[in-house]
C-alpha cells in the first residue's frame, strides 16, 4: 500500500484509497456505454425527434454526473464540499444563461413584431402617418 | 524542509497543505469560469444553428470520426487518472508511461478534429460560410485550443517529472492538469450530445 498521500492531504481525493482504481474503471465503462448508447440511438432513429433529443440530453447529463463522481472525485466527503458548492452555483448561472438566452432569442419575433391588428391600431393612434 | 523523497504518512506541513489546498480551489474557480465561457458559446451556437444561409446544415458531419474522437478523449481522461494513481504509488516510470499514452490519445483527438475542420473548409463549409458555421467553429475551436494548451502543458510536465521526479511541486501540477483534462472531457460530452448528436437527428 502506498504511503504517498499528497492528493488526499490537499483535499483533491477522498480518503478511500482502495476503491479509486475501481472508480476509474467504472467511470470508463459507464461513460463508454452511455456514449455508444446515445450514438446508436441517434444513428438508428429509434424514436421520434423530440423523444430522441430528450434522451440524448438525459444520457449526456448522466455521463456528466458519472465523470464528476468517478474522475473528479466529487462526493459527499467534506474535502470536496467547497468545490461542490462552487460547481452548483456555476451550474445555476449556466442554466440561467442558456435558458434565458434561448428564451429571449426564440421569442423575439413573437414579442417584437406586432400583429397587423396592433399595427392598424398604432397607425390610427398616430393619425395615419 | 525538503519534499523530494518523503515516505512519511504526512508529507506536508500545515502551511504547505493549506497553500496547496488553496491552489486547488483557485484552479477549480478558474475551471468554473471556463464552464460559463463554454456555456455562452453553446448559447450562441444554439441560437445560430438554424442560420445555415444556403450552405448545407448539420448533415455534413462525419459521425464515425466524431465517435472515434469522443472515445479517444474519454480514454485519455482515464489514462490520466491511472497516471495519478501511479503517482500516488510513487512509480515515476509508470506515471511517465501513462502520461505518454494520454498525450498520444489527446494528440490523436486533436488531429482528427483538424482533419474534420480541413475537410469542412475544403468542401466550402468554412467559418465564413454561414452564422451556423461561425458558431460551430468558434465552439469546437475553443475546445480544441484548450486541448492544445493541455497537450503543451502535459509535454512540459513530463520533462519536469523526468528531471525532478515526483516532488510536491510536480505532484501539484499533475493534480491541476488532471482537473483541467477531466474538465475538457466533461465539456466534450455536451459538444458530442448537443452539437453532433442532436444536430443530425
Amino acid at each position: 500500500m502506498s504511503t504517498n498521500n499528497y492528493f488526499e492531504e490537499i483535499g483533491a481525493w477522498p480518503f478511500r484509497t482502495h476503491s479509486l482504481g475501481g472508480m476509474y474503471g467504472w467511470g470508463y465503462v459507464l461513460s463508454l456505454l452511455l456514449t455508444i448508447a446515445s450514438y446508436e440511438a441517434v444513428m438508428h432513429h429509434i424514436a421520434r425527434y423530440s423523444v430522441l433529443i430528450v434522451l440524448v440530453l438525459v444520457l449526456a447529463c448522466v455521463q456528466f454526473a458519472v465523470q464528476l463522481v468517478c474522475f473528479l472525485h466529487l462526493g459527499r466527503e467534506t474535502v470536496s464540499r467547497e468545490r461542490f458548492i462552487v460547481l452548483s452555483c456555476t451550474a445555476l448561472i449556466v442554466i440561467i444563461l442558456l435558458s434565458g438566452s434561448l428564451w429571449i432569442m426564440f421569442a423575439l419575433n413573437e414579442r417584437m413584431v406586432p400583429s397587423s391588428d396592433e399595427m392598424t391600431q398604432y397607425m390610427k393612434s398616430q393619425q395615419g402617418i | 524542509m525538503t519534499y523530494d523523497h518523503i515516505h512519511d504518512h504526512q508529507m506536508l506541513s500545515t502551511e504547505a497543505r493549506a497553500e496547496d489546498n488553496a491552489t486547488l480551489f483557485g484552479f477549480w474557480m478558474y475551471l468554473m469560469n471556463d464552464f460559463v465561457f463554454f456555456a455562452s458559446l453553446f448559447a450562441v451556437y444554439l441560437v445560430l444553428r438554424g442560420n445555415v444561409f444556403g450552405s448545407v446544415g448539420s448533415d455534413m458531419f462525419n459521425m464515425p470520426l466524431v465517435l472515434a474522437e469522443s472515445i479517444a478523449l474519454l480514454t485519455s481522461s482515464v489514462t490520466y487518472g491511472l497516471a495519478l494513481l501511479a503517482a500516488r504509488r510513487e512509480d515515476t516510470s509508470a506515471v511517465l508511461r501513462r502520461l505518454c499514452v494520454t498525450f498520444v490519445l489527446g494528440a490523436a483527438f486533436l488531429s482528427m478534429e483538424l482533419v474534420e475542420f480541413g475537410r469542412l473548409i475544403a468542401a466550402g463549409h468554412g467559418p465564413s460560410a454561414s452564422a451556423f458555421l461561425s458558431a460551430y467553429f468558434t465552439l469546437i475551436g475553443a475546445h480544441g485550443l484548450h486541448i492544445a494548451a493541455g497537450l503543451i502543458w502535459m509535454a512540459a510536465l513530463m520533462v519536469v517529472i523526468l528531471r525532478r521526479g515526483l516532488t510536491r511541486f510536480t505532484l501539484r501540477k499533475l493534480m491541476l492538469l488532471g482537473l483541467f483534462w477531466h474538465f475538457l472531457d466533461l465539456i466534450w460530452i455536451f459538444i458530442f450530445a448537443i452539437v453532433y448528436l442532436t444536430g443530425i437527428i
